[in-house]
């Protein structure tokens, strides 16, 4: 009968352990996932204008010098 | 004003497929489409040759020059995009790339390709920067964010190279300039005597 016992309240932990890491997953999930497709999905639309689709947007920053510096050894 | 090139060493790349993971991993690219892919020459033969391969973002790109829609534009950083709600998945492009740069989803009823996707040099679409839509339609824009494409930057023997055309021309130079290039490159004669040559 403890036997038994022991067996179902270790089901359960593992029950609610899963069920935590579910909503934790679906918690921590991204807004928006890519779509083959070509679709928004549920995402809004934020189209740019004309100019702002052909602004540069390439900055010399640190990340990018410390790539140029690497590729140099 | 930076002219945003890629630059693939094939002395040093070492077909690991790395940039094409990373790629995939970085815009959620599903089964089907490759936006990057290394091609292997003379395979398991002496003086064997990998590059890795994506959009070149053409100055004249002919892709934008074929598109019936106009749905392609080159920024001011020279990285030629493309509208997913222009395009209409005719493969016009396709046809006129010599990368073989754009894909298609799927073939649907009647041939229907649904709407052509291509390498963005990580820098989105025309969507507002880093937004939830412009991720759902073209990936991650690491551009916006100060970096430089995930492929480049993940290349574990340094073989591919992103960035200003003229800064990494400079350093693949630096590197010929060391080492020698193909057949006269350091190394080549200890691993296929001086019998092949390149």
């Amino acid at each position: 009968m403890s036997e038994r016992n022991t067996t179902g309240q270790r089901r359960g932990f593992l029950k609610t352990l899963g069920l935590a890491g579910g909503a934790a997953v679906a918690a921590s999930a991204p807004a928006a996932a890519f779509n083959a497709d070509g679709s928004l999905g549920d995402a809004k639309p934020e189209k740019e204008s004309a100019d702002q689709r052909l602004a540069a947007r390439y900055r010399e920053t640190e990340d990018v010098k410390a790539f140029y510096r690497t590729n140099r050894y | 004003m930076a002219r945003m090139k890629f630059l693939c060493d094939s002395d040093r790349c070492i077909e690991c497929n790395a940039c094409v993971t990373a790629c995939k991993n970085e815009h959620e690219v599903p089964w089907g489409i490759n936006r990057r892919r290394v091609v292997t020459l003379n395979d398991g033969k002496p003086g064997e040759r990998s590059i890795s391969m994506a959009c070149m973002h053409c100055t004249d790109a002919p892709c934008q020059a074929v598109c019936p829609v106009d749905c392609f534009y080159t920024t001011a950083d020279h990285i030629v995009l493309h509208d997913k709600d222009l395009c209409i998945g005719c493969g016009y492009c396709f046809y006129a790339c010599p990368f073989g740069a754009p894909q298609y989803p799927k073939v649907g009823n009647f041939g229907g390709r649904g709407k052509m996707d291509k390498c963005t040099y990580c820098a989105g679409g025309p969507q507002a920067d880093n937004s939830a839509a412009e991720y759902a339609q073209y990936g991650a824009n690491r551009i916006a964010e100060g970096k430089l494409p995930l492929c480049a930057e993940m290349c574990s023997t340094k073989a591919l190279l992103a960035g200003d055309g003229e800064i990494i021309a400079s350093i693949y130079k630096e590197r010929v300039q060391v080492r020698g290039y193909g057949a006269g490159a350091w190394g080549w004669r200890t691993a296929y005597r001086e019998t092949v040559g390149v």
